[in-house]
């Protein structure tokens, strides 16, 4: 049992890094996919277009930090099940925020083509979804401090 | 890429179309976008091809009788089982074309729709058999468009009917537009609304006139053929394609 346990734990641990590189790499195809089909129908503002779709990066980098903050000098049952609730559920949240992000992005992108006047407003969402990943981030740092080590 | 990915990438390439009738000429030309729905999956190029056809002039203008018309968008119907809305979608300008066929023929002097089968496709064709002498077809209240196409039609203004009826359809697609935003059916729409922009941007009331003109002397003159071609416009005579072998 206690080796489940201990197994749980390092899952929890990667958890963070592994789901939010999933998300940031599927928001930042998403974006990028609206980025490149935009510069084909724009005679300039190319660097904004591929700026704005790197956006989802965000969030494997907040998963790093998740990593860090949740690794202890040893992972036994005393920790893991802590490691790998918070791991895992703050993973899920950066996935789902990279993903949704890249979609309100390509909205975005492709909205600002036909109204430039727009690009600021229209990226409200998508830093609305980043803060949401901001909480997570937080809040997990937070309870990693009231692990047992 | 894959297949959401290209289509996010297909749709954002696509410049905007902006309202109908605000602009002369059209955003993107025919070659260009061609050249962009070269990036469609070749299942959905034969899909998009086949709506043009049975939703464009230049393509229905290939068949003999108004049946074969029907027949072939019955098929296209069911080639888009997958795709509701554009089913919907198709399916409700055959509907707009069949009222339109109706209004026409009834202002020639036709004095009951018994034959609708043979020239009508949709929901509407019971209605208008039963409601033939009413304006609008016993429509007018869900349809107010209808009533007003009657009274331009006997009126003989031609290009306001043609403002209407291109309206219509044009809402119609932006209806079904609003639904989706990077998907096939994205991309069709926006290739339906580009041929009604495209067809207006090229209208010339000169040209309309004299095409009309043709079309009632041949008619007069008696010539055996005059009489189907006449009812095949009557029903499919609101859009011309300028994708004319873009997709081949």
């Amino acid at each position: 049992m206690n080796e489940f346990v201990v197994a749980l734990g390092w899952f929890g641990l990667f958890a963070p890094v592994a789901l939010g590189a999933i998300g940031s790499a599927w928001g930042c195809a998403l974006g990028g996919s609206a980025a490149i089909g935009a510069m084909l129908d724009s005679d300039g503002g190319y660097g904004r277009f591929i700026g704005v779709s790197l956006m989802p990066s965000s969030q494997v980098i907040y998963g790093i930090v998740i990593m860090f903050s949740l690794q202890q000098p040893t992972i036994d049952a005393a920790n893991g099940a802590a490691l790998f609730g918070i791991g895992l559920l703050s993973g899920v949240t950066m996935l789902y925020t990279g993903i949704r992000q890249g979609e309100v992005l390509a909205s975005a992108i492709h909205a600002s083509k036909a109204k430039p006047e727009i690009f600021g407003i229209s990226l409200a969402p998508a830093a609305v979804l980043e803060g949401f990943s901001v909480f997570a981030l937080v809040f997990a740092l937070v309870l990693s401090g009231s692990i047992p080590a | 890429m894959s297949r959401p990915h290209q289509y996010i990438a297909l749709v954002s390439s696509l410049p905007h179309l902006g309202k109908l009738f605000s602009r002369k000429d059209v955003p993107i030309s025919g070659f260009r976008l061609k050249q962009r729905l070269s990036m469609l999956e070749p299942a959905h190029a034969s899909l998009l091809r086949e709506m043009v056809e049975v939703t464009a002039w230049a393509g229905v203008a290939g068949f003999d009788r108004d049946i074969d018309v029907i027949r072939r968008a019955n098929k296209v119907l069911a080639d888009l089982q997958a795709y509701p809305d554009l089913q919907h979608l198709v399916g409700a300008r055959m509907e707009t074309r069949t009222l339109i066929a109706a209004l026409r023929r009834r202002r020639d002097g036709q004095e009951s729709a018994a034959d609708i089968e043979n020239w009508g496709l949709g929901r509407w064709c019971n209605q208008i058999r039963a409601n033939w002498n009413d304006p609008a077809f016993g429509l007018g209240h869900f349809m107010p468009w209808v009533g007003e196409a009657h009274r331009l039609m006997l009126a003989g203004d031609h290009i306001a009917m043609e403002r209407l009826v291109l309206t219509q359809v044009f809402d119609q697609l932006g209806h079904y537009g609003n639904l989706h935003e990077f998907d096939f059916e994205a991309v069709a729409i926006y290739v339906l609304r580009w041929v009604i922009v495209e067809r207006w941007s090229r209208y010339n009331e000169a040209d309309a006139r004299a095409r009309l003109e043709t079309l009632v002397a041949a008619a007069l003159a008696g010539k055996t053929d005059a009489g189907g071609l006449a009812g095949r416009q009557d029903l499919f005579s609101d859009f011309t394609s300028a994708l004319e072998g873009a997709f081949s």
